[in-house]
């Protein structure tokens, strides 16, 4: 399912196209509040080192990793 | 008879731990492990937080002049006490170096000099101007103003700068122009906001002609006598004391005046929260708080805001036939 949503992101979006632009356009003010959240009430580096990699990232990867992570998981479970 | 002597480590089922705790307990467990891994980042973060220095002004650029004396103008009465100096340089909002207010340690590795402002549009005469060449050809006052944050805190700090009025006698505006458009610097190797590729960068703000043109509309060189450090806006901004703050563009190096009206940086993101007017009004509450009142930065003394910050005698005429906008967010 997530393999599928990948996909669906890199052919809709574009393949390029980075996860924090794909969110930006469909909630323009959540990277936003989320980012204030993170900054103001945990750390600020927390932002710049972890999330903004993850955003910065393909949008497909984001949901294709996680689809080969399950994917692998199944597989070493049914053996 | 059976009788049943329970070895030292058998207990009765009763107390034995239900299975839905055991299974909470993992995902405490496993919360554990991930705050564990952020742990360092958390704990280095403090650490610099430990490390800074005592002084803010000990760290700004090295390049930055003195700035010329400036005599205080009266004629804008604060009617409260200037904020603590400290406060006013370390506790600030520059999106371009991140969300949290001690923005300041990153801001401070902007460069601000040679500092450059391009003046174009619909003029008679544009231009790129030296900032410090503008100090010396306008002549420099300083103003104690009220700041109101749509955050609801607020701070009385005295800038030292020139109004825009006089720059704007410079270049001479044609009669088409009908808005100022100001455009933010990006310098993306000393501001990591700008990674985020999906904003619209540059920041943008904007006013109408008139309210550039208002005496109270002043462009901030200095602060608190010296120069005006970059976390604050400098070298060179725009401030609008009877407007909410995110509306005082920062560290400006275009100044645009068009007949079209600028959609701001703060305007796309969140245009219910964020409008072009953003004209205070405590009788108008945020979306998602009340601006009644506003916390003062420094002695967290909480106080009543005043309708255009206490600023209406010099600017509610300015709107006096713009009933049907919305004027207040």
């Amino acid at each position: 399912m997530a393999l599928v949503g990948g996909a669906a992101l890199a052919l809709w979006f574009g393949g390029g196209t980075p996860l924090g632009a794909v969110i930006f356009r469909l909630w323009p003010a959540f990277l936003n509040t989320l980012q204030a959240g993170v900054q103001r009430r945990i750390a600020p580096e927390l932002w710049d080192w972890v999330f903004l990699p993850v955003l910065e990232a393909p949008s497909w990867l984001v949901p294709a990793a996680l689809g080969a992570l399950l994917l692998l998981a199944g597989l070493a479970r049914r053996r | 008879m059976l009788i049943k002597r329970p070895r030292g480590w058998e207990i009765p089922e009763s107390q034995a731990t239900p299975e839905h705790l055991v299974l909470n307990r993992r995902a405490l467990m496993a919360a554990a492990g991930a705050g564990a891994m952020l742990a360092p980042t958390v704990a280095k973060a403090q650490f610099w937080r430990r490390s800074e220095p005592a002084d803010p002004w000990t760290r700004l650029p090295a390049e930055l002049p003195d700035l010329p004396p400036a005599m205080r103008n009266t004629r804008y009465p604060a009617e409260r006490a200037i904020s603590p100096e400290r406060d006013a340089v370390t506790f600030n909002n520059f999106y371009e170096f991140g969300s949290d207010k001690g923005i300041w340690t990153s801001a401070l590795k902007m460069p601000t000099r040679p500092w450059t402002v391009k003046v174009e549009g619909m003029v008679e005469s544009p231009g790129e101007f030296d900032v410090d060449d503008l100090i010396r050809r306008i002549g420099l006052e300083e103003r104690v103003y009220r700041l109101r944050c749509v955050e609801a805190w607020g701070m009385t700090v005295p800038w030292t700068g020139f109004q825009l009025s006089k720059l704007l006698d410079i270049v001479k505006p044609l009669g088409s122009a009908k808005f100022v458009r100001f455009e933010t610097a990006q310098k993306p190797e000393v501001m990591p906001g700008l990674r985020q590729s999906w904003y619209p960068w540059p920041h943008i703000e904007g006013c109408t002609i008139e309210e550039a043109g208002n005496e109270l509309t002043f462009m901030p060189v200095g602060l608190f006598g010296r120069p005006l450090p970059p976390q604050n806006g400098g070298p060179f901004r725009v401030v609008f004391p009877w407007k909410y703050g995110f509306k005082s563009g920062k560290s400006i190096a275009r100044i645009t005046l068009t007949d079209q009206r600028p959609v701001s940086f703060w305007e796309t993101l969140q245009a219910s929260e964020y409008g072009f007017w953003a004209n205070v009004n405590p009788q108008v509450p945020h979306p998602r708080w009340s601006q009644a009142t506003e916390r003062l930065i420094g002695s967290n003394e909480r106080v009543p805001t005043k309708l255009f910050n206490g600023y209406g005698d010099f600017v509610a005429g300015l709107y006096s036939n713009l009933q049907s906008e919305r004027l207040w967010a």
